[in-house]
C-alpha cells in the first residue's frame, strides 16, 4: 500500500476528529488527502508528534488521531512508554511504518526488529511502500496552520 | 503556580522542592517531549508551564527552532541551573547565553 493510499484510508470516515500529523510528506499527504483547520500539521520537530497528540488528548475531550512514521516514531521511544502510562482513550496513534527515512534517500530504520502496538496501546502499524511520494509543499505558513487550528478548537473547547 | 492549569517537565533535584509542592504534574522521558505535551496544551486552550534542569535544555533545541519559533509559540519554561559538579560546568556557564542566541525570553531560571 502507498503512503497517501494509508492516509486516505485513515481519514476516509473522520467527522470532528482532531489531527495531528508529523513532519515532511505525511503532512504534505494529509494536505493533499483532506485538508481542514483540525489537521496540526507539524513541520519541524520530528519526534514530538506524538507528545503533542498526548497533550491535547489529556488536556480536552476531543477525540485525536496521530499520524506518524516509524522513523520520528523511532527518534521518541520513551513517548510510546509515556503514552501506555497516560492512556487516554481519546488518542489512537497511526504509524505508517516504510522502514526507512524515504524523503531522505530511504536509508533503513530499525523498525523491523521492534513492534510498536505492543508497547503503546490504541496503536496502529501499516506497512506502506518506500517511494517518497510527490505530494507539493503545503502553501499554509506555519502560524497560519496553528491559528487557524485554534479557532475551529477553541471556539468549541470542551 | 496558579497562572498555570498544565505542568510538565523532567524532574532535577533543585527542583524537588518545587515538584513536592505541586499536586498534579506530569514526568516526562526527554524535555522535548516534555515541551511537545506543553504544545498540545497549548493548542487546546490551556496555560503550560515546562520544568527542567538546564542540562536538558540542550535536547530541547530542536523543538524550540522548529516549532515554537515558526508557529510562534511560547511556552514558560522553568530551570534549575546547575555549575556542579564537573559535568554540569559547561552547560552552566553556557545557559544564559543559549537561551539568549535561542531568543526565548519567558523564563524563569532559579540559580543554584
Amino acid at each position: 500500500m502507498k503512503r497517501i493510499d494509508a492516509i486516505r484510508k485513515i481519514v476516509k470516515n473522520v467527522k470532528d476528529e482532531i489531527i495531528i500529523s508529523s513532519t515532511g510528506m505525511i503532512s504534505r499527504e494529509l494536505y493533499a488527502v483532506k485538508d481542514r483547520p483540525r489537521n496540526f500539521y507539524v513541520q519541524g520537530s520530528m519526534g514530538c508528534t506524538l507528545g503533542i497528540g498526548l497533550g491535547i488528548a489529556i488536556n480536552s475531550k476531543h477525540k485525536v488521531i496521530v499520524i506518524s512514521g516509524d522513523a520520528e516514531t523511532l527518534m521518541s521511544l520513551g513517548t510510546l512508554a509515556l503514552h501506555k502510562k497516560l492512556n487516554p482513550k481519546n488518542l489512537k496513534h497511526y504509524i505508517l511504518d516504510n522502514g526507512c527515512h524515504s524523503s531522505t534517500g530511504a536509508q533503513p530504520t530499525c523498525s523491523d526488529v521492534i513492534n510498536f502496538a505492543k508497547i503503546a496501546p490504541n496503536t496502529v502499524v501499516l506497512k506502506v511502500s518506500k517511494e517518497k511520494g510527490d505530494a507539493p509543499r503545503i502553501p499554509l505558513s506555519p502560524k497560519q496552520i496553528k491559528r487557524r487550528f485554534r479557532n475551529a478548537i477553541c471556539s468549541d473547547n470542551s | 503556580m496558579k497562572k498555570y492549569n498544565f505542568i510538565v517537565g523532567v524532574p532535577g533535584s533543585r527542583l524537588k522542592d518545587f515538584t513536592d509542592k505541586i499536586e498534579n504534574y506530569i514526568p516526562c522521558t526527554r524535555e522535548d517531549e516534555a515541551m511537545a505535551l506543553a504544545v498540545g496544551a497549548y493548542l487546546v486552550g490551556k496555560k503550560p508551564l515546562v520544568f527542567l534542569q538546564n542540562s536538558g535544555l540542550g535536547n530541547m533545541v530542536d523543538i524550540i527552532t522548529s516549532l515554537l519559533k515558526p508557529y510562534d509559540i511560547k511556552i514558560d519554561l522553568l530551570i534549575s541551573v546547575r555549575n556542579k559538579p564537573k559535568h554540569h560546568a559547561f552547560m552552566g556557564k553556557i545557559t544564559k547565553r543559549l537561551l539568549k542566541l535561542l531568543e526565548y525570553k519567558n523564563c524563569k531560571l532559579l540559580i543554584q
